[in-house]
């Protein structure tokens, strides 16, 4: 089973003024597979996934696509074939949720293309297929959350970067957003790195889980359902690592 | 002789000035977020290179126009390009935007005023377009009936643009949220940098059109700006419907206010309408409340 790496973050540090928010972080994910990366709050973890997209101030570190070094220019990453879904159910909500999964497909040139792209990310969300001419404001969180998925499977990415898909989501809610997740890395082989807090649900689905803590990766874990069970999360979480 | 036909008349084309000027706003405005002087000096920009290229060097009426037009446009492309990018990258506030504004609008004016003194200037004489036009019991000169139809197709053009291409989703995008459009994949700086082009080519015009009706002189633009953002307040600041309709209702309320206030309070009345609408409906009239 030796997949190819897709994107491998070596040695990442990012400084806001005086907080080290990424202290030497080094992570990877592979073709097809889903990647847990958990840990307490302020911890680090959205400030990894921005770095990758050129959101955060990267003060030293490397980015990999396919072993080559790359520098995190959103627009360039998004046409390599990679797609961030940030945290906090970011929907245009002045934009109806068509018109959502269209900007969702901007980077592609055929406009055939997107609309059959629409249509397959409508399958997989049929809620979104009854409300598409509404605007996305309108939407509940659950409803907006999948549109921000949706859209950023618009670009068919082989890798999608979730940031917390399951805040402030009802547990029934969180649980059918996480049978999408799987559904979607399955069918579609996407790999998928989902940031999570502590929803121990996840990790049994992910295929390998970080746990990061004051900026560091404090637990690499190739067996996840093992943190299911067992303190060794808790004691990160209570602050006893 | 009933004079409210004339007063619809003159209302409709005070409407359309302010109109190009509050969509070249908002266009601006929603995808920035801060209120932004330099239109204003653009609207001036605009007047002063057809008057320089029309009446100076005795050029084509349109060819001057259309240069006025994309010079506006392009000092407006200029002053993202050289200045609000940068300070977008340092996240800068919206008061430093603001003043970093200010100091660029400041500069131009007097450029202008170097250039061309600050005498009020005639672009278009009367006496060389007498033609004019009656509807319905109102006068109007063919370059009144002119700004009225432009306004018109520019507001028609910009909603289609807006509603129906992928450019035009991807500014609403980027009015909507900036850094979500990064990371879906839009070059939000370049993007931002057309809007800032489209936006001044629209505030351009208008200023052309002012020195049509009216005249110019380089300090034209604080009026330009005020009427422009009171406009866009009462319709809703960013909305770029919301600012047409404010436009017009600006249009009349000023137009039918001096029936019985004298005619130097119309500015008055402006500001007496924006501070109705800031404490009673300060999203204006097309925005949702927050
Ligand atoms: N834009 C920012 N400016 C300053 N500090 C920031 C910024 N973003 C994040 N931080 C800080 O960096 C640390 C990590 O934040 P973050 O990556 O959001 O953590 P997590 O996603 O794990 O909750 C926190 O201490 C946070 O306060
Ligand atoms: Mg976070």
């Amino acid at each position: 089973m030796n997949k190819e790496t897709l994107l491998k973050i070596e040695n990442l540090h990012v400084h806001y003024g005086g907080v080290k928010a990424v202290d030497g972080v080094s992570i990877e994910i592979d073709e097809g597979e889903i990647v847990a990366l958990m840990g307490p709050n302020g911890a680090g973890k959205s400030t990894v996934l921005k770095s990758i997209f050129g959101l955060a101030p990267i003060n030293a570190g490397k980015i990999l696509w396919h072993e080559k070094t790359i520098k995190p220019v959103s627009h360039e990453i998004v046409k390599m074939g990679l797609a961030f879904v940030p945290q906090g159910r970011r929907v245009f909500t002045h934009l109806t949720i068509e018109e959502n999964l269209e900007v969702g497909g901007f980077v592609i040139k055929d406009k055939s293309l997107v609309k059959n792209r629409i249509a397959e990310v409508m399958d997989i969300f049929p809620v979104l297929k009854h409300k598409r001419k509404n605007k996305s404001g309108s939407l509940s969180g659950g409803e907006q959350q999948m549109l921000a998925v949706a859209r950023g499977l618009m670009v068919d990415p082989k890798v999608l970067l979730l940031d917390e898909p399951s805040l402030g989501l009802a547990p029934k809610i969180v649980k059918e957003v996480f049978e999408k997740i799987h559904e979607i890395n399955q069918k579609r082989q996407t790999a998928i790195m989902v940031v999570e807090h502590n929803i121990k649900s996840l990790l049994g689905i992910a295929h390998r889980a970080y746990v990061l803590d004051k900026g560091q990766v404090v637990i690499t874990e190739n067996h996840p359902k093992s943190l299911m069970t067992g303190d060794r999360l808790e004691k990160v979480f209570l602050g006893k690592i | 002789m009933n004079i409210i036909p004339q007063i619809v008349a003159n209302s409709l084309i005070a409407g359309s000035i302010y109109a190009l000027i509050a969509l070249g706003f908002n266009l601006v405005y929603g995808a920035t977020r801060f209120v932004n002087m330099v239109p204003g000096a653009l609207a001036a920009i605009g007047g002063y290179t057809v008057f320089f290229l029309f009446n100076r060097l005795g050029l084509n009426i349109y060819f001057s126009v259309i240069a006025g037009v994309v010079v506006a446009g392009f000092f407006g492309y200029l002053s993202d390009r050289l200045v609000f990018r940068k300070l977008r990258s340092h996240k800068a506030s919206n008061l430093v935007s603001f003043v970093a504004s200010l100091g660029i609008f400041t500069m131009l004016q007097a450029l202008i005023s170097i250039l061309f003194t600050s005498q009020f200037q005639s672009v278009l004489s009367v006496t060389e377009n007498p033609k004019t036009y009656q509807i319905l019991g109102a006068t109007f000169t063919w370059v009144q009936g002119l700004i009225f139809i432009t306004s018109i197709a520019a507001f028609v053009s910009l909603a289609l643009i807006l509603k129906k291409t992928s450019f035009g989703k991807a500014v609403r995008a980027v009015s909507d949220d900036e850094e979500v459009s990064k990371i879906i994949g839009i070059n939000t700086n370049r993007l931002i940098s057309w809007i800032f082009f489209i936006g001044s080519c629209l505030i351009g015009l208008s200023g052309i059109f002012i020195g049509f009706d009216i005249g110019i002189n380089p300090t034209m633009g604080l009026f330009i700006i005020l009427e422009g953002a009171t406009a866009s307040i009462i319709g809703g600041i960013g909305n770029v419907y919301g600012g047409f309709l404010g436009a017009f209702l600006l249009g009349f309320v000023e137009n039918f206010g001096i029936l019985k206030i004298p005619g130097e309070w119309k500015p008055a009345i402006a500001f007496g309408l924006l501070i109705l609408f800031l404490i009673f409906k300060p999203e204006g009239i097309m925005n949702k409340k927050k």
